[in-house]
């Protein structure tokens, strides 16, 4: 599964969902094409789930409510890990995703 | 029924003439006229071409035969011409040698007189050689008996008894070797008149042979000849000319001694002849000596020059050099037109028949040509004041030279031979050639004529016969169309045929298929098409009012969010109220409201700053972020101090009604709480920014002090406090990611180090002025580009 624009690229690869570009859609509106696909990897029930970020240059506020509402979801299964990517190198990453560890402890992040 | 009549009325007027099938209009006719036109023309320009052709062939060829039989006939007139003049030549030499075979034995007698005088008298003592004269008293001259020869002695070489003198009787003796050559001579070789011999001035007897009554002959016909010098009588100026070449050969006009006369009437024989004489020198070539002579009739040259014979009455003619014609046969003469003029002369008499006495000018202007060769001329003969005249061609040779005694002096003569023929006669054969040429060529143009207007007949019938076949289906069409035209839909075409007009005829078979089921069913489906038309119109309304109402809605929503944006904002006056902390806040909303929200709460002591940022955009943004101020004014009113508890009450009762309102949207909130002297900072959002009264920055990161609001149901254990000094002077500064995440053309952000950069350049100035620099500088970093979210910025400055 893959959706993008000239601005950005998601797409699956197993249970591993990446992230590229710059995300600026407008609403939750928008951003719910990429929960679809996020949904359907979840409805897999994977033993873990990889959201892999480090290509993200940036995200608005709608699109961490996505991700952050995205891991509310995950907690809800236990038996389903969740690790998510990120990188140094990108500012609002190692701010914001921080958060999405503190909603589902189990959450594994690694910021490289 | 009176809507049909209005409607067939106009049409009948447009009816087409009706096209008959023989009509010049119909396709018919015009297809027979185009084929008919383009074979006339192929078989025109064919013929033409063809006709053109064998016209030029035939006019090349009669050029060519034309030239190739003038050529062969001037060569031969050519050949035939140099032929006769040297068969003249060769005839007159014949006599020349014999004269000077006479002259060369008369003279071998004069070199050696002692032998000469001893044969002499051997011959005069023949019985039957020998001279025996018989004096005539009555003429006064002698002369002896017939025999082979005669021998005349004039009366002034006699003495008074009728005898010889003594030198005369000598030169008798002497002489008489004549009698022995002469006649065996004479009876030899060239046909020849007479051969004679002529003694010196002082003693001129003369021998003849054969044997004539020359004395009797001369006295009959030239009177008072007894009586004078022979020579002088006879020849005045001969004797004198060879006395003169004696002391100059070269005065010889023609270096050969032979000398001889114009034509005359021969005394004796009554002949025309023409003599030549050969000159006997004395033993010491001092003096003449006499002569040997030949006499020829002119008949045996004429015979040579008559016997030219060229096409049907080509002739030739001999002629001297001063025009006299000597030889020509008498037709030869009734065509040039000469006219024979009896001459009179002492002596010989001769005769003229001159060229330019001729009936014909052409001919009497005739010049004759001299070291020229042979002239080949083209002349027209016609008599004085006549249009009419005959062509000929005349051809023109000189013969060799000779000497001729002009009557006084001995002078050169060229004679000429001259050819003439007509030219029709000549050019008959090149005339019928052309004849014949022309002939064919008129029969080729007939036959090509005929074949032409064979081949246009068997075309046209042709044509006619096709043309009803290849148009038979268009006709059928026409019909049926005219019959459609006139509301018969069942009619349909039948072509045998399977070209294009075949493919017409099945299309139009469908045409009319169709038109006669639209023109039954045009009712029915207009009241179809109607009706879905309607439909869809319906369709169409609807949808426009949705999309009408849609956009009002959307309208108004944004409206609403702005309004209510503006309407939470802290009033100026409010903020000025303040007297221990002068607060400047800026807000722009970006072109679809953002969520960002601030706020200040001053109850007399403690000054409460709150900034924050509601995910998402529009009307449930706004009423998230009212309803955060509501709570938030309402704890501060209530006067709960704890930041941590003021916190997570609001992020309760937010939650709540998240929740009940089935919003899926959430904020980041962070406050400052300010009281004597120190600021207490609580809740997450972005870098907090402190710039000291001595210049220093400090950069505080909110991370661990809260968690965004409205997304768990407790974050209680995520909240945290952070306490700092905030003397005179001091700086703090909020912000929403509106101004760090502001950017240019090129994609770049504003970022926190300039935000930091350009406020530490403005700490000097008013809260007012630091919040108006810094917003200048990110407005002049964006320029032209989008403004994607809103901005928002609160400056506090320790008064």
């Amino acid at each position: 599964m893959e959706i993008g624009t000239n601005d950005y690229r998601v797409w699956t690869e197993g249970s591993t969902i990446h992230y590229e570009g710059t995300m600026r859609l407008s609403g939750t509106d928008a951003y719910a094409p990429i929960l679809e696909i996020m949904n359907a990897v979840l409805a897999e029930k994977p033993e873990l789930i990889t959201l892999d970020l480090s290509g993200l240059e940036f995200l608005n506020s709608s699109g961490i409510n996505l991700l952050a509402k995205f891991t509310i979801e995950i907690r809800k299964q236990p038996d389903v890990g969740v690790r998510v990517l990120g990188s140094k190198a990108i500012p609002w990453q190692s701010k914001s995703l921080k958060n999405l560890q503190r909603l589902h402890p189990a959450l594994e992040l690694t910021i490289s | 029924m009176s809507v049909q009549e209005v409607t067939s009325e106009p049409a009948a007027k447009q009816d087409p003439p009706r096209i008959g099938r023989f009509s010049r209009h119909s396709f018919r006719a015009k297809f027979i006229l185009v084929v008919s036109a383009a074979v006339l023309f192929d078989l025109m320009l064919a013929g033409g071409v063809a006709i053109w052709n064998v016209q030029r062939l035939s006019k090349d060829a009669t050029e060519k035969v034309g030239t190739g039989l003038t050529r062969a006939t001037e060569e031969y007139l050519q050949t035939y011409i140099d032929t006769t003049a040297l068969r003249t030549d060769l005839l007159l030499d014949q006599v020349f040698s014999e004269v000077e075979a006479l002259g060369g034995s008369m003279q071998t007698l004069i070199d050696n007189p002692e032998t000469g005088t001893e044969v002499g008298l051997t011959v005069e003592n023949d019985p039957k050689l020998g001279d025996k004269l018989v004096f005539n008293p009555d003429a006064g001259w002698s002369q002896n008996s017939p025999g082979e020869s005669v021998v005349s002695v004039w009366g002034y070489l006699l003495d008074d008894e009728g005898n010889p003198t003594p030198e005369v009787q000598a030169q008798i003796a002497d002489s008489s070797a004549f009698n022995l050559i002469a006649p065996g001579m004479m009876k030899t070789g060239a046909p020849k008149l007479q051969m004679y011999y002529v003694g010196p001035k002082d003693k001129p007897i003369m021998r003849t042979t054969p044997y004539t009554d020359q004395a009797q002959t001369f006295d009959k016909l030239y009177p008072g000849h007894n009586e004078d010098n022979f020579w002088d009588f006879f020849f005045p100026g001969v004797y004198e000319g060879w006395q003169a070449w004696i002391a100059d050969p070269e005065a010889r006009p023609v270096p050969r001694d032979i000398v001889g006369t114009a034509p005359y009437i021969d005394a004796i024989t009554g002949a025309q002849i023409v003599s030549f004489f050969y000159p006997l020198w004395t033993a010491d070539r001092s003096d003449v000596a006499g002569m040997t002579a030949v006499d020829i009739t002119l008949d045996q040259l004429s015979s040579l020059v008559e016997n030219v014979k060229i096409a049907e009455t080509g002739f030739g003619f001999l002629t001297s050099s001063a025009g006299n014609v000597l030889a020509v046969s008498e037709a030869g003469a009734e065509t040039l037109g000469l006219v024979s003029v009896g001459g009179e002369g002492q002596g010989v008499t001769g005769f003229n028949r001159f060229l330019k006495q001729s009936r014909f000018p052409a001919v009497a202007t005739l010049e004759l040509p001299h070291n020229t060769g042979t002239v080949i001329d083209d002349i027209t003969l016609r008599e004085k004041e006549r249009e009419d005249g005959e062509e000929y061609i005349v051809v023109l040779k000189e013969l060799a030279p000779i000497n001729l005694w002009d009557g006084e002096n001995i002078v050169a003569e060229n004679l000429t031979l001259g050819f003439m023929v007509a030219k029709d006669e000549i050019y008959a054969p090149l005339t019928a050639v052309q004849q014949q040429l022309s002939e064919a060529t008129q029969r080729i143009v007939y036959w090509q004529i005929a074949a032409l207007l064979v081949s246009l007949l068997i075309v046209t019938v042709a044509v006619y016969a096709i043309s009803g076949r290849i148009t038979n289906g268009l006709s059928r069409l026409a019909a049926a169309a005219r019959a459609l035209q006139n509301k018969d839909y069942s009619v349909r075409v039948d072509i045998p045929t399977r070209d294009e007009v075949a493919a017409v005829g099945l299309a139009f078979n469908r045409m009319a298929e169709e038109i006669s089921y639209h023109t039954e069913n045009l009712e029915n489906l207009v009241e179809e098409r109607t009706s879905k038309l309607e439909t869809a119109n319906r369709e169409i309304v609807a949808l426009n009012n949705r999309l009408k109402s849609e956009n009002l809605r959307l309208g108004a929503e944004l409206d609403v969010a702005k309004r209510i944006q503006e309407m939470v904002l802290p009033r100026r006056s409010e903020l000025e109220g303040i007297p221990q902390i002068e607060i400047a806040g800026f807000m722009e909303p970006a072109d679809e409201v953002g969520g960002d929200y601030y706020d200040v709460l001053f109850d007399g002591d403690h000054i409460k700053v709150g900034i924050g940022d509601v995910t998402g955009h529009g009307l449930e943004s706004g009423v998230l972020m009212l309803m955060v101020q509501s709570v938030a004014r309402a704890l501060q009113e209530k006067g709960d101090k704890d930041p941590v508890a003021f916190l997570d009450v609001l992020n309760r009762a937010v939650y709540k009604n998240i929740t009940r309102t089935r919003s899926d949207k959430h904020l980041t909130l962070a406050f400052v709480d300010y009281y004597d002297g120190r600021v207490t900072l609580s809740g997450q959002h972005e870098e907090v920014l402190i710039i000291r009264a001595n210049g220093e920055t400090e950069r505080i990161d909110t991370m661990d002090l809260g968690f965004p609001v409205g997304l768990e149901a407790d974050i209680s254990a995520f909240v945290a406090t952070q306490e700092l000094d905030f003397g005179p002077e001091d700086i703090l500064i909020l912000h929403t990611d509106g101004i760090t995440e502001a950017e240019n053309d090129a994609g770049e952000f504003f970022g926190l180090d300039r935000l930091s950069q350009s406020a530490h350049d403005n700490r000097e100035k008013s809260a007012k002025a630091i919040a108006e620099a810094v917003i200048n500088d990110v407005k002049s970093h964006i320029a032209d580009h989008k403004v994607f979210d809103d901005i928002t910025l609160v400056v506090l400055k320790h008064r």
